[in-house]
C-alpha cells in the first residue's frame, strides 16, 4: 500500500515536471537565446554555458526602431480596450445580475453565441466598413474591436461576481437614497473589484498578444508589437534569430510578469461561480 | 467579499481621457505630400536611410515624405490585393511578387504602358526582358521589376576540403556524388533542402531539362526529366545525403544548418550569401560560396534556375498616380538600381551586374548575372497556383521519402494538378 502511494506520487511529480518543462522551456529558450551570440543560438550540441551579450538588443534598437513605437501602440490599445471592456462588462453584468426578464435571459445565450464566432468571419466584412469610416490604422478601431470581442465573456464573469454580493446591500443603499448608478459605483464596483481585475487581466492578455485584427486594421500608426515581430520572421531576407528573440523577450516579459503578479485574480475569474449552489 | 482597491471616479475618467487622447494622436509630417507605399521591409531598407537615402534628392525636389507600410511576403500580398479591391486606397504604390498577377488580379492595377509612353523610365530596355514579360498580363504592363532573387547552389568550402573535395560540382551527378561523400564522412549532412517549397524539385527537374509547369501552362512538359529528378532526390534521401528530417525541413533550417556547418550544400538565393557568411551568425564566415546550380550531364539545354522577382505596381484605385509613377521612375533609375544593389538588392537591370562598384563589393555579381540570363519563375501565375503547388509537393514528398515510386507520383501529379490549370 505504501509502495503504491509512493509510485503514484512519483508519477504525479513526473507529470507536473513534464508539464512545467513543456510550458516553460519555450520561454526559457527565447530569453536565453536573446542573450547568446548569434552563432551559438542553434549550436549543436547546445551551449548551456556562455558569455551573455546584449548585442541583439542593441541591434534591435538600431535596426527595428519601429518595434518600440509598436510596443507603445500595444500599451495604448491594451489600456484602452481594457478600460472599455471593464466598464461595459461591469454595467452589463450588474443588469444581468439584478434584473430578470425573458429577453435578458435569452440575450445571455446570444452573448455567449457571439463569442463562439471565429474572429476571421467578422473581420473581413468589417475591413471595407472600417475603411469607409476612415478609422483604419487608428488605436481607436482596435480598442473598440478588442473590447467588443471580450465584452460577452466579461459580462458573464461579472454577473457571476455580482451575484455573490447580497442584494440587501443594494436595498440598504436605496433606503438611504442612493440611485441605481450610485449603488453601482459606491457599492457594487468596490465589492466586485476582484472580478473587475479578473476581467481586466483576460482583456490585457488578449489585447497584448492579438494578431489578426491588428494585421487587418493597421498599417503604420497603430501597428502593434506582434505585427512587427511577425515581420522579423522575414521570408525574403532571412531571420536574424538573436534580434527576433530579443524582441520576443521584450514583448513577452511585461505580460508574463503581469500574469504572474495577477495570478490569483485569473484563478478567481476562471473559478467564478464554481461553488455556487 | 471585501476589497482595498480604490478606483476613484476622477482617476478613472482622467485615465480614460488620456487613453482616448493618445488613440487619436498620430505622426505629423514636415513635407507637404505623403506617398504611402506598401512593401516588404527589405524594399525599404535597400533604398537606404538618412544620409544614405537613395531617394533624398527626389523627396526634396517633390516635397514628399514616404510612409512605408511593411509586411512579410504573404501578408503583404493579402493586404495589397485587399486595398486594391476597395473603392479607393491611400496606398499609391505596392510591391508585388511575380508569381501572383493572374488576369483577375491584374485588373486591380493601373496599366503602366501609357505612363511609360508619356514619361518614360530611363533605359527601360535594360530591365531584364523576362522580368518585364512576367509583369505583362493580357498585354498590359502592370508592374516595373525592381528586385530579383535568383537561386544558387551554396557550398561550405571548408567542409568540402575536409572531406577531400577540391572543387564544387560541375554537374548534377557530381553534386549527388559529393553530397554522399560528405554524408558518408559523418562530418555533416550532404545537402539540405526545404520540403515545403516547389523551388527545389523544380530545380532538379530543370537540371534534367524538364519542368513542373512551363509558361505555356503545360504540366510536366518532360515527364522523363521529372521522373529522373524525383528518383535522384529519393536516392539522396535513401543514401542519407538529405537529412532524415527532410519532411519537416523549412527554409530557415537551410540557413541555420549551413551557418552551423551541419550541411555542406544548399539551394538559396544569391542574396543570402551575406547572411550565410555573417560572422555574427555563422561558424564559417567567408567559407560559404555560391555557384549556379549545375545541370545534369545528360541535359542538352542550359540550366534554368528559379528566379523570383518583385515589381512596383500602382493600384487602379490609388489617389495620387502621378506621384506614384514619379516614385517608380526614380526607384528604377540606373543610379538607384545600383544603390539598392550595393545594399544587397538583386538588381532587375542587366547593366547593374557589370558596374565596377558592385563587382568590387559583391564577387558573386558576375555569377548571378550569368545564372539570371537563363532563369525563370518556378511556375507561371494562375488562380489555383497555391493549391497546385501544395498537391505537387505532397506527391514529391511521398516519392522522396520512398512511400511512392517516382512514376506513380508523376501520374498523381498529372491527375491532381492537371484540372487546376487554366483552360
Amino acid at each position: 500500500m505504501h509502495r503504491k502511494r509512493l509510485l503514484i506520487n512519483v508519477l504525479k511529480t513526473i507529470a507536473v515536471l513534464a508539464i512545467l518543462v513543456w510550458s516553460l522551456f519555450p520561454i526559457f529558450f527565447i530569453v536565453v537565446s536573446s542573450l547568446k551570440a548569434g552563432h551559438d543560438i542553434f549550436a549543436v550540441p547546445t551551449k548551456w554555458f556562455f558569455e551573455p551579450t546584449v548585442q541583439h538588443y542593441q541591434k534591435l534598437v538600431s535596426a527595428w526602431p519601429t518595434f518600440f513605437s509598436s510596443l507603445w501602440n500595444s500599451t495604448v490599445i491594451t489600456a484602452g480596450a481594457t478600460a472599455l471592456a471593464v466598464i461595459a462588462s461591469t454595467t452589463a453584468g450588474y443588469v444581468y445580475s439584478r434584473y430578470n426578464s425573458r429577453l435578458l435571459n435569452a440575450s445571455i445565450v446570444y452573448l455567449i453565441g457571439v463569442r463562439l464566432i471565429p474572429p476571421i468571419v467578422v473581420t473581413l466584412p468589417l475591413f471595407p466598413i472600417v475603411n469607409w469610416l476612415g478609422i483604419n490604422d487608428t488605436h481607436f478601431v482596435l480598442i473598440v474591436l478588442y473590447a467588443t470581442f471580450f465584452v460577452s465573456l466579461g459580462t458573464v464573469l461579472m454577473r457571476t461576481f455580482i451575484d455573490q454580493i447580497p442584494r440587501e446591500l443594494d436595498e440598504a443603499a436605496a433606503i438611504d437614497g442612493a440611485t441605481r448608478s450610485t449603488v453601482l459605483r459606491r457599492v457594487i464596483v468596490p465589492l466586485a473589484a476582484p472580478g473587475i481585475i479578473a476581467v481586466a487581466v483576460f482583456v490585457i492578455v488578449y489585447a497584448w498578444n492579438e494578431f489578426l485584427f491588428a494585421f487587418i486594421f493597421t498599417a503604420t500608426r497603430a501597428k502593434t508589437a506582434p505585427l512587427v515581430i511577425s515581420e522579423m520572421i522575414g521570408s525574403i531576407d532571412g531571420v536574424d534569430w538573436g534580434v527576433l528573440f530579443a524582441a520576443s523577450t521584450l514583448q513577452l516579459l511585461p505580460i508574463l510578469l503581469f500574469v504572474v503578479f495577477m495570478n490569483r485574480y485569473l484563478v478567481a475569474g476562471l473559478t467564478a461561480g464554481a461553488t455556487k449552489g | 467579499m471585501t476589497s482595498h482597491l480604490k478606483l476613484t471616479r476622477r482617476a478613472f475618467l482622467a485615465g480614460t481621457a488620456a487613453v482616448g487622447a493618445l488613440s487619436f494622436s498620430g505622426p505629423s509630417f514636415a513635407a507637404s505630400k505623403t506617398l504611402n507605399v506598401l512593401s516588404h521591409r527589405v524594399h525599404q531598407t535597400s533604398l537606404g536611410e538618412g544620409d544614405n537615402d537613395a531617394l533624398k534628392d527626389w523627396k526634396a525636389a517633390n516635397d514628399v515624405e514616404i510612409n512605408w507600410t511593411t509586411f512579410d511576403s504573404n501578408p503583404l500580398m493579402d493586404r495589397l490585393f485587399r486595398e486594391a479591391s476597395l473603392s479607393s486606397t491611400d496606398f499609391s504604390v505596392g510591391y508585388m511578387v511575380d508569381n501572383r498577377p493572374t488576369s483577375e488580379i491584374a485588373k486591380l492595377f493601373e496599366p503602366l504602358g501609357p505612363w511609360q509612353e508619356k514619361d518614360p523610365i530611363e533605359a527601360f530596355d535594360d530591365i531584364a526582358p523576362g522580368l518585364v514579360q512576367g509583369m505583362t498580363i493580357d498585354g498590359n504592363l502592370i508592374g516595373i521589376p525592381v528586385r530579383t532573387a535568383t537561386q544558387a547552389l551554396f557550398y561550405n568550402e571548408q567542409l568540402l576540403e575536409e572531406a577531400g573535395i577540391s572543387a564544387p560540382p560541375a554537374t548534377l551527378e557530381e553534386l549527388v556524388e559529393k553530397a554522399k561523400k560528405i554524408s558518408d564522412s559523418g562530418k555533416a549532412t550532404g545537402i539540405i533542402l526545404a520540403s515545403d517549397l516547389a523551388v527545389f524539385p523544380v530545380m532538379f527537374a530543370r537540371a534534367y531539362g524538364g519542368d513542373f509547369i512551363n509558361k505555356e501552362f503545360k504540366l510536366l512538359p518532360d515527364k522523363a526529366a521529372m521522373e529522373k529528378a524525383l528518383t535522384t532526390l529519393a536516392q539522396m534521401f535513401k543514401d542519407g545525403s538529405l537529412p532524415k528530417s527532410y519532411a519537416t525541413t523549412k527554409n530557415d533550417d537551410q540557413v541555420t544548418w549551413m551557418q552551423q556547418g551541419r550541411a555542406a550544400f544548399t539551394v538559396l538565393p544569391f542574396a543570402r550569401a551575406a547572411q550565410l557568411n555573417n560572422a555574427e551568425q555563422s561558424k564559417y564566415p567567408g567559407k560559404i560560396k555560391a555557384i549556379g546550380f549545375p545541370a545534369s550531364k545528360e541535359s542538352t539545354v542550359p540550366m534554368a534556375s528559379v528566379v523570383e522577382a518583385w515589381a512596383m505596381v500602382i493600384p487602379a484605385n490609388a489617389k495620387d498616380k502621378e506621384l506614384a509613377w514619379s516614385f517608380i521612375k526614380e526607384v528604377s533609375s540606373k543610379k538607384n538600381t545600383l544603390a539598392m544593389a550595393l545594399n544587397g538588392n538583386g538588381p532587375a537591370r542587366v547593366s547593374t551586374f557589370g558596374e565596377a562598384e558592385l563587382t568590387a563589393k559583391n564577387p558573386l555579381a558576375a555569377v548571378e548575372a550569368e545564372v539570371l540570363a537563363h532563369a525563370r519563375g518556378a511556375f507561371p501565375p494562375f488562380p489555383e497556383a497555391a493549391r497546385a503547388q501544395a498537391l505537387f509537393l505532397e506527391e514529391v514528398q511521398l516519392a522522396v521519402l520512398g512511400r511512392k515510386s517516382p512514376a506513380d507520383a508523376i501520374a498523381a501529379i498529372e491527375s491532381r494538378v492537371g484540372p487546376l490549370l487554366p483552360a
